[in-house]
This record gives C-alpha cells, structure tokens and sequence, in this order.
C-alpha cells in the first residue's frame, strides 16, 4: 500500500485533561462551523470528525473526548485503544492539571507504546498573569516523554489550526513509516484492529478540500 | 428294462421342459439386463452432458481466478461456488436484467438494494444457498429453544473444537464440496454443548455441605470459565468467516455490487439476514460469559434505580431541579425509552445505530434543560464533551434496567465493522461500555448491600 494521491487516511485522537482545563472548548473551536446552525441530533462536543486536505492527501480526523473526572479514570483504556494520536489537555493556570497529563502520559505510552503521537496542550494563556505550570518545565517535560507541547487559548482562538495541523502531519509521518516497514516485512495484508486505516479511493463528490466539518 | 426307459424318457422331457423354462427366464434376465445397460448408457450421456457442462463452467471459473501454484481450500470453494453461480445464470434470467440495470447506473443506492432485495428473496441462488448452509446448519436455530440461565457446563467441547480445527487444517485436499463440515462440526459441539448445559444441573445448593470440594469446584469452575470464553471466540471467528465467505459469493455472483457504497449495502443486507436467527442463542452465549458482570449491573440498577441524576455526578444545569416542567416523567426519559429498543433488534448495526440515537437524544435534552435554567444570557453553544455526557448515560443505562446491555455490548463489540470502530458509532459503543463498567462499579464491594442510598 502506497501513500501515493487516492488514499484517504483515518485517525482517532483521543482528548484527555481534567474537568476544567477547557478541552470541549478547544475542539468546539476547532471544529467551530460545526456550530454555527442548530445541529440538535448530533453528538455534539463529545464525538468530532473533520475531514482534511493536506499536502495534496485527504485525512479523516475522529476526535474523541473523554470524561476527565477522577471516577472515570478507569474507563480510560477502551477509549485509548487503536489511537493514532493524543492530546493532553491542562490549564497553565492549575499545576494540578498538569500533573494528570503525566499520569495520562504514562498510561498511554504502557498501553499503546511509542506509535502514538502525543501532544501536550497548556490551554487558558489568555490567563497568562495567572499561570502556574512554567513554560520551561512544561516544554522541558514534554521532550522528555516524546511529546510536543502546544500553548492555546480557546477563548483568543490562539494555536488551535496549528495544534492539529501539526498533529495531523505528524500522525501521517507515523503512518507512513510503518506502511514502509509493513511493506518490508512478509505481508501486508491483514493490519488488524491496529493503526492507520488507510481507506481505497473512491468517488466522493462531498470532500471539499481544505478544513471543513462534517457532522458525525 | 422298459420301465426304466419309459422312466428315462420322462426324465428328458422333464429335463427338457425345465431347461427351456430356465432358457426363458434366462433370455428374460438378458433383455432386461439390456434394457437397464441401454437406460444407464442413455443416463450416462446425459451425465456426461451435464458433466461437461459443469466442468466447462468451471473452467471459466477457473481462468477467473486464474492462479499459479497451489491453492488455498477456500480458493477451491469460491471456484465451485463461482461455477455454480454460472450454472445458475444458465438457467436464470433475472441475474442478466439486474446487471444490465446496474451496468446503465452503477453505483445507484436504489437499484443496488432492489438487486439485493431480489437476491434474497431466490432461495435457489447460490449465494442463498450458501447463507441456509451456513445458518442453518449451525445449531444455533435449534438452541433457541434451549434454555441456558441456570446449568454449568462441561468442557469437553473446547476440547472437541481443537479437535477439529487441527484436522480441518492437516487436510486441505477433500475441499470441493466438504469444506463447511468443519465449520458445521463447530456449529455442532455448540448444539452438543448446549444439550449438555441443560442436562448438567448447577450445584447451587449443596456447596456448603461439602466443604473439602471447595477449591476443587472452584478450580472446576475456572476451568468452565475458560473453555467457555474459549468456545465463544470460535464461534465468533466462524461467524466472521461465515459473513466474509457470503459477501465475497455475492460480490462474485454480482460484480457490478464491487464499489465501496454498494459493498457496504451488500454486507449490511446480508448481516442481517445472517443475524436475524441466530442472535438469540448467541446473545445467550454471551450472557453465559459476561454473567458475574451482568449480576453486579443488575444489583446496581436495582439498588440505584430512583437516584436523581445528581447523584450520579450529572452536572445540575444538565437536569430541571423542578421536574413539574417534565409533566410526569422522568429526566432523560426518551433516552431510556430509546435505549430500551436495543434488544428488540436482532442485527448488530441496528443496535449500534439504536446506541447512536440514544446519545444523540442525550445530547438533546441536555440542550434543552440547559436552556431551561439559563436563559438570561443563552449559552453560545449548549454542546456537551464527555465530561457531562458519561454521568447521563451511567444514569440512563441505570433506569433502563437492562442488565443484559452488558452482554449486547461486549457482542456488538465482535461484531462492529472496522471501518465504524473509529466512527461515531464505535464512539458511542465506547462510551455505553464505559458507562456500564461504571454502573457496575457503584456497587460499595462484596456482595450487593442493602444500603438504598448512593453517594
């Protein structure tokens, strides 16, 4: 399977962060035309897909939110599961939040290992006077486990396209690499409930290239 | 002297007669003898004709699946499905018609299920044929009337099916027309399987008189576990194959169906003629799995039935504190009611598209009673993230008091497609299972408490 043009590749991101630190927001922005007309019978903020163009190939990004409350922590896993890509959401406003991303962080490199790419959000810089998660400990922390860190601000709409621009190339990178190494190895026939799904070509007549929504 | 020639002469008209007797029976014996080399003579040309009739139809099956080396037992199969299928468009006109039509339009929704629809209702086409040998072959159809709910098991049948699976794959070469009998044989140890659920009665009651069999049973019990869980994935892997053999017969009998839009149709036509039968007694097996999960869900929705949904950590602009506004019913009733419609259907994307309205209704009413309250300065967007939309649908699931949703959902699991997994409707499979495991874990541990009132 070559990525050439004609290929549609799928992802699943998984949200994570804790109750307050204004993911729901961040996504709601990103996915904003979503909103504009009443969409009552749509999941809403809790389940967002878009569909993409970039560098001359198509991407379907399945944005799914998870419910950051201490109780659900153990629900985590089966949400996890077949990510292509992760964002850890914390407000640079509350050190506490940061310190769940690691937790985050840990459990998403046990279970799915280093084929998942991560990225670590410090949303609210809006609130920059008030911050409490230094800029260089964040960074420095993010490095350390392989992940990129973003600064954003969902109410200033600030570092949000770039967030997931950036995450999409990435994930497309990853993809790419392992459809190599796939093509390498004996076969490439069955990938299993694993990684990229890299959908054949069809006529689609509704893809209007560049970012915009489709309801989910 | 005299008499005795006289004798003589008698004797050899006797004899005489006898033989010619024996003579005409003899003749009689030939001719029909003739008559029967001249019938199988006749039979046998038009065995031939048939035959070369069959085997030019193969042939063309054959160069349509024009391989080099050798080939896989189920290649084999799709080439004497393949020629069956040419052998019934020899007969058949209605397959020509349909595939001039999808020829002139391709890829139109409409045509593509009248062809599906027209296919399904010829139970002598191949393909047909095919999914009533798959089906109903497997006991599943009689195991409905089986009752599992209280009987343990035994494990030979694990056992058995290993059995199978290592001689089915030792002899790839009597393939032709015998390829399902290891697939059946399957399907049988789960008919015997289930037999032996009924005969086996549960030992509920004499377990305390026999203290030194306590671990014993336990272990015992452990072991049914296990080859329980193990038969169960047999049987969804043969499932799986099942449906993967249907669809690609038909894509085979229907070129024209071979785009992405129409295969998608295709499969969801034959999945549910597929399930329709059968879901009953596989759900059951399910639940015969999930059971000790399903017990504590079931004493969560007992315990917890009439909680609020505050109780259960919904925020509380996402509910009326006044349910006077609700005249009579109950927050997020239209989700239960929905929510209930699950096990009405027996096909799994009906189910997953059942969960899918039952949270886009969430999501509804959440928007609603969320205006209900602030409506002084209305919320840019009344949209709900996870956040707020696990607590309502923990509390959903709690008034829908079904605890067999546990076993539906670890089934519509096995049997989502892929390409759904990372969609909106595995979402929504997701997030029921989380919500589940949720409920389930409200339960203060140990036994079910008497404590009527959650925190």
């Amino acid at each position: 399977m070559a990525a050439a043009g004609g290929k549609t590749y799928s992802f699943k991101v998984v949200l994570l962060g804790e109750g307050c630190v204004g993911k729901t927001s961040l996504v709601l922005r990103y996915c904003e035309n979503k909103f504009n007309d009443k969409h009552i019978t749509t999941l809403q903020a809790s389940f967002l897909t878009k569909k993409l163009n970039i560098t001359g190939k198509r991407v379907n990004l399945a944005i799914w939110d998870t419910a950051g409350q201490e109780r659900f922590h153990a629900l985590g896993p089966i949400y996890y599961r077949d990510s292509n890509g992760a964002i850890l959401v914390y407000d640079v406003t509350d050190e506490d939040s940061f310190q769940k991303v690691k937790n985050w962080v840990k459990e998403l490199r046990k279970m799915l290992g280093n084929e998942i790419c991560l990225c670590i959000v410090g949303n609210k810089i809006d609130l920059e006077k008030e911050r409490h998660v230094s800029v260089e400990e964040a960074e420095g922390y993010a490095e350390s486990v392989g992940a990129k860190h973003y600064h954003t601000s969902a109410k200033l709409n600030k570092g949000i396209e770039e967030l997931f621009l950036d995450l999409c190339k990435r994930m497309m990178e990853t993809a790419q690499l392992e459809e190599r190494s796939r093509g390498n190895g004996a076969s490439n026939s069955s990938t299993g409930r694993r990684g990229v799904q890299i959908v054949d070509d069809e006529p689609q007549a509704a893809v209007p290239a560049g970012g915009c929504c489709t309801s989910g | 002297m005299i008499r005795r020639r006289r004798e003589t002469a008698m004797d050899l008209r006797l004899y005489w007669k006898k033989l010619k007797t024996f003579w005409k029976t003899l003749s009689l014996q030939r001719q029909m003898m003739e008559n029967l080399i001249i019938a199988k003579a006749r039979q046998d040309a038009l065995q031939r004709k048939m035959e070369e009739r069959r085997l030019r139809l193969q042939e063309e099956a054959n160069r349509r699946f024009a391989t080099c080396g050798t080939m896989t037992p189920e290649e084999q199969e799709q080439r004497v499905l393949y020629a069956s299928v040419l052998e019934y468009e020899q007969d058949h006109e209605w397959p020509k018609i349909w595939k001039a039509k999808l020829k002139k339009s391709p890829n139109d929704p409409a045509l593509v299920s009248g062809l599906i629809a027209c296919l399904l209702s010829y139970p002598d086409h191949p393909v047909m044929k095919l999914l009533k040998r798959l089906q109903y072959r497997s006991p599943f159809k009689s195991a409905l009337t089986h009752s599992l709910s209280d009987a343990s098991i035994s494990l030979s049948p694990s056992r058995d099916l290993n059995a199978n699976d290592t001689k089915s794959e030792a002899d790839p070469d009597d393939s032709s027309s015998l390829l399902t009998t290891d697939r059946e044989n399957s399907f049988e140890d789960l008919e015997k399987f289930l037999t032996q659920l009924d005969w086996v009665p549960s030992h509920s009651g004499d377990d305390d008189d026999t203290d030194p069999d306590v671990t014993f049973e336990s272990q015992i019990h452990d072991l049914e576990e296990r080859a329980l869980k193990e038969h169960l994935k047999a049987i969804v892997k043969d499932i799986h194959n099942a449906i993967d053999r249907l669809l690609s017969l038909c894509l085979l009998s229907f070129e024209c169906l071979n785009t992405a839009n129409s295969k998608d149709q295709c499969v969801a036509s034959m999945e549910e003629v597929f399930f329709t039968p059968i879901w009953r007694p596989l759900l059951a097996l399910f639940r015969k799995v999930h059971g000790e999960r399903e017990q504590a869900v079931e004493s969560s929705m007992h315990l917890y039935h009439h909680v609020s949904p505050g109780d259960v950590g919904v925020a509380s602009k996402l509910f009326p504190r006044d349910l006077a506004v609700l005249h009579g019913s109950y927050p997020y009733e239209s989700a239960v009611q929905e929510l209930k419609l699950l096990c009405r259907e027996y096909c799994p994307q009906k189910k997953l598209e059942c969960i899918v309205r039952t949270l886009r209704i969430i999501c509804g009413c959440a928007e609603d009673y969320r205006l209900l309250q602030e409506n002084d300065p209305p919320p840019r967007s009344a949209a709900i993230g996870a956040d707020d939309l696990l607590p309502i649908l923990a509390f959903v699931a709690l008034r829908s008091e079904m605890p067999q949703l546990v076993s539906e959902c670890a089934a519509l699991e096995e049997f989502i497609h892929e390409g759904y997994l990372i969609g909106e409707e595995g979402y929504c499979l997701t997030s029921l299972q989380s919500a589940l495991t949720y409920v389930e874990s409200m339960l203060p541990s140990g036994a079910p408490p008497p404590a009527p009132k959650p925190t």
